[in-house]
């Protein structure tokens, strides 16, 4: 008792070393918390890019491609897939925008994360999912057969999945709540199998699918009314909110996208062909890095 | 033999794979598509634990691991039977995952070095592969009924496997193509060991092969010449001076004194004497010493195999069989051990408590393991849930076993109950149900259809089927004022000929939606109509033709189409009555109808799973193959909706029984009640 009674007396008399004490006390004590909290902290979250596209497009492949360097051998997904990955070297991301040519200092390459979803129509509802969660997603890579948009019925397939999620951004962004709007995600479509001899070029494939959005937003508008009309109160009987792009235009433009801040790029590439040039990997990678 | 082995992940990537020949990669593409994501075949057992997939000539086994997410896929010609590939996919699942699984449990790996696993691959196929499909007689009484497959379309086949290796009890190999034969039947029906004459030799040749399996006379199926060897057989156990060779004999010299008298057995085949079989008596049936020798040669050549090895491939043997008889011998005793686990709770009034208050608190918190136990109870509220919204209980039970293989053995996440994990796992296995494949978009496929080029223009025909009194004239005229409405023209087709009123009815129908679109200026509707008793195909048939107007009777534009869609209305009939069922058959080869849709009413009960069954195996096309796919028809239109509230289980029953996608929905008596399905809003009301 008498010790402890000392020991209190001592810590509030005026003497110089207690004073020290609680000088180093009071100091370091918040910095300690603060290191403790902040270790404790989530990490940072990668940026996150998603794959999707209707099923046999080549999605998977193109996952293993970026992350490995060589594609695997694939079979229909049945599951989601992530992947975490770096930049190549040679590529350069938003951040190097002012940078250089000749600098010369040191830098490491951001990571992204790759989501890779299935395509096939009953497992859609895990890319629609992904694009409707709150997760830093920077970019959308639709993946599409350049070789099956030749026929009618592929054609159709792909239109109507790419009119779905054009539909979902455009009302992701009219219908923010905040009046600053959520944070823009760019598409780029990945006119895939270019190595296939019925394939067509990217551009054909950009005209095509513009052409064929335009006759699905046409039939969609004039189709039957779901059945469950009376569910969201969000006003979703409007017209105007389910018509993609501008509303009353005679045909559809990638281009008319990018008032809902939805760019809209075309890039044909082939995850089988040998060799960086043929495959042209590199410009799926400069978009990736332009958007990071 | 195997043709192939693949080891893929979940999300579809291949980690390892042994082609023995090419096959191509839309074989396992279409066994993930048709079987684990539309789940078109029941799941369930199938032979010892490895169900099969048969698609173009291969059949396809496969085992999954669910906790690593990986799927194990044997491929084979349809023609083998190979009986260890069960045992080989539980093997290698066991095996891998336990080399792997840790790499695999990782988040984001895409690839592992599967570089050790291709010698362990090959030590494993020589252990388990028996070296052909004929087994040694010691193996044949422990595993006969494996060894005989159903007959299928390629019985009666005589060169089903390849000829045995060349293993010395089998004798004679003087009559080679005898053999065969005998070989050939074991894989049929019925295949009885006959008693081996163990006394002397006997009097005909043919009965060496006695104490092989041959099979009795199936119907029909097995061929001439391997019913000529049963009758060889047959006759074995007869004593030497016997009538039956003699009279052979007899038959033999007739036939071919006389100019070939053609003798015929009891199947109705004809008898071709078989020379060579009767006269050759070169091998003899007794076990003499020399065979007794070419036993001893047959294990000495086992033993060397075991022991000559080189020594890593020593090495890996002598794990491999340890572990390979660990895993097989736990494979197949799974109800002991879950028997066994039932009898570890605690007994008196405190124990059981404190047991139950733990379990509360866990169930609260979240993070537990979910048993077969645990789950039954919950399970069982939820089957009695479905049930109460009219829920088939066929259906019921499959979607609930399909949660219940979902969540065995996982961890609740925290802070949810095992109810709430349940009713998500219920959810997302009642979206993924009711989600169709393709969305149809019926004003899309209209308009490419009718302005095809030129002269592949055509109308768009489509059918209405259902049983008495669901309503398909009135959905009939609710599509027709929905087409209307997008300025196409609509034949209407009073395909009902036996009803009372029925064309009378669809007329009236006519009236009014010819008064609504001249009142709005939109697409023009018209009744075809042959009055009553007529035969409905041909009435169709005659319709369709109509509607194409492809002969020159028109004077000016011939050719030209008159109409754009062809709307026909079928009598109702029962499902289970067999003489009208068929008609549909005819109706639908006739017709050739674009797309055929199923009426059926939301208050049915459980003869929803039957009617919708019975419907879809009626429409094959004149080879014999269901038509779009191999389902049989193209949609359901659920009526009468709006008389159910929640309970719209019926969507849930048809869906279940055929895989057939639900297209429209009725809700109500007028023209405009006719709705798309929205699948978040069907599972919203199922769950509630």
């Amino acid at each position: 008792m008498t010790r402890l009674e000392d020991w209190l007396t001592w810590t509030l008399s005026p003497s110089i070393s207690a004073i020290l004490v609680t000088l180093i006390f009071s100091l370091t004590l918040p910095i300690l918390i603060h290191t403790y909290l902040y270790k404790r902290a989530v990490a940072k979250e990668l940026p996150t890019f998603l794959l999707l596209g209707p099923s046999g497009a080549g999605k998977t492949s193109l996952l293993t491609l970026l992350s490995n360097g060589t594609p695997s051998p694939t079979h229909t997904s049945q599951a989601p897939q992530t992947a975490t990955c770096q930049l190549p070297s040679t590529t350069h991301s938003s951040e190097d925008k002012y940078r250089s040519e000749n600098d010369t200092s040191s830098r490491t390459q951001p990571s992204i994360h790759l989501l890779d979803t299935p395509g096939h129509g009953k497992l859609r509802h895990h890319a629609i999912a992904s694009l409707t969660s709150p997760t830093a997603l920077k970019g959308l890579l639709f993946v599409v057969d350049s070789a099956v948009l030749s026929s009618a019925a592929g054609l159709t397939e792909t239109a109507e999945y790419l009119y779905d999620v054009l539909l979902l951004l455009q009302k992701r962004h009219t219908q923010g709540k905040t009046s600053k709007g959520p944070l823009a995600i760019p598409v780029l479509l990945v006119a895939n199998k270019q190595d296939v001899f019925t394939s067509l070029p990217a551009g054909l494939v950009k005209s095509k699918l513009e052409e064929e959005l335009g006759k699905v937003r046409q039939t969609r508008s004039k189709g039957l009314l779901d059945s469950g009309i009376g569910m969201d109160d969000d006003g979703e009987a409007d017209e105007e909110s389910n018509w993609l792009g501008e509303y009353g235009a005679k045909g559809f433009k990638f281009a008319q996208m990018r008032e809902y801040g939805v760019d809209v790029e075309v890039v044909g590439m082939s995850t089988s062909a040998e060799g960086e040039d043929e495959g042209r990997v590199h410009e799926c990678w400069s978009w990736i890095g332009a958007n990071v | 033999m195997l043709d192939g082995f693949e080891i893929l992940t979940t999300s579809g990537i291949v980690l390892w794979r042994r082609h023995y020949t090419p096959i191509s990669s839309n074989l396992i593409d279409s066994l993930v598509r048709d079987v684990f994501i539309e789940e078109k075949q029941k799941p369930g057992g199938g032979e010892n634990g490895a169900p099969s997939y048969k698609k173009d000539r291969y059949t396809l086994r496969w085992t999954s691991a669910k906790d690593v997410g990986l799927v194990f896929v044997a491929v084979y010609q349809s023609l083998l039977h190979l009986s260890w590939i069960e045992s080989l996919l539980t093997a290698v699942k066991g095996l891998f995952t336990k080399a792997y699984g840790q790499e695999l449990k990782t988040p984001h790996t895409l690839k592992v070095n599967t570089a050790q696993w291709d010698p362990t691959f090959d030590a494993l196929v020589n252990r388990l592969d028996t070296g052909s499909t004929r087994r040694q007689s010691d193996t044949i009484d422990s595993e006969g009924p494996t060894e005989l497959t159903p007959p299928s379309s390629s019985a009666g086949d005589d060169a089903d496997e390849p000829p045995p290796v060349p293993a010395p009890l089998f004798r004679k190999p003087a009559i080679p193509t005898k053999r065969d034969d005998v070989v050939g039947d074991s894989t049929s029906t019925d295949a009885t060991p006959i008693p081996t004459p163990d006394t002397s030799r006997p009097a005909t040749p043919g009965h060496a092969a006695s104490h092989l399996l041959t099979a009795k006379g199936g119907p029909g199926k097995a061929s001439r010449r391997s019913r000529k060897a049963q009758t060889f057989n047959a006759s074995a156990p007869v004593s030497s001076g016997d009538e039956s060779s003699a009279g052979r004999n007899l038959k033999g010299g007739a036939k071919t004194a006389a100019k070939g008298k053609r003798r015929w057995d009891v199947d109705g085949m004809a008898i071709e004497g078989d020379d060579d079989g009767v006269l050759d008596y070169s091998a003899s049936a007794t076990p003499g010493p020399e065979n007794a020798e070419r036993e001893l040669d047959v294990a000495d050549v086992n033993t060397s195999q075991m022991g000559s090895r080189t020594g890593k491939g020593q090495f890996v043997l002598k794990d491999l069989d340890d572990e390979v008889d660990a895993i097989l011998a736990s494979s197949s005793k799974p109800q002991q051990q879950s028997n066994a686990t039932d009898d570890s709770t605690g007994s008196g009034l405190l124990a059981s408590a404190s047991s139950r208050l733990t379990s509360l608190f866990r169930n609260v918190v979240g993070g537990k393991t979910l048993t077969k136990a645990d789950l039954q109870l919950p399970l069982q509220q939820m089957q009695t849930h479905l049930l109460s919204k009219n829920v088939a209980p066929e259906a019921a039970t499959r979607l609930c076993q399909a949660v219940e293989t979902d969540l065995l053995d996982q961890k609740t996440a925290n802070y949810t109950s095992i109810e709430s994990t349940i009713r998500d796992s219920m959810t997302k296995a009642l979206t993924r149900m009711l989600t169709p494949t393709s969305s149809l978009d019926l004003l899309r496929e209209v308009t490419s259809v009718t302005s095809g080029q030129g002269a592949l223009a055509r109308p768009y025909v489509i059918s209405i089927v259902g049983v008495n009194g669901v309503g398909k004239s009135t959905n009939l005229s609710k599509i027709a004022f929905f087409l209307l409405q997008n300025h196409f023209r609509v034949l209407v087709v009073a395909g009902d000929t036996f009803r009372s009123g029925a064309v009378e009815q669809l007329r009236v129908h006519v009236r009014n939606l010819s008064a609504l679109s001249q009142r709005e200026g939109v697409g023009k509707v018209e009744l075809f109509e042959k009055g009553y008793g007529k035969d409905a195909a041909t009435v169709a048939r005659d319709a369709v033709a109509f509607a194409t107007n492809k002969g020159t009777q028109a004077p000016g534009g011939s050719g030209q189409m008159l109409y754009d869609v062809v709307l026909i209305d079928t009598a109702g009939r029962r499902h289970n009555d067999s003489r009208l069922m068929s008609s549909l058959t005819k109706f639908g080869q006739l017709a050739n109808p674009d797309k055929v849709f199923m009426v059926g009413e939301a208050l049915v009960g459980t003869d929803s799973v039957a009617q919708a069954r019975n419907f879809a195996k009626e429409f094959v096309d004149t080879k014999g193959k269901l038509r779009n796919n191999g389902v049989g028809m193209d949609g359901f239109i659920i009526s009468k909706c709006d008389t159910v509230g929640d309970m719209v289980g019926t969507l849930v029953s048809m869906v279940h029984a055929t895989g057939i996608p639900v297209v429209f929905l009725g809700v109500g008596q007028h023209y405009g009640d006719l709705r798309g399905l929205n699948v978040g809003w069907a599972v919203d009301k199922l769950m509630k």
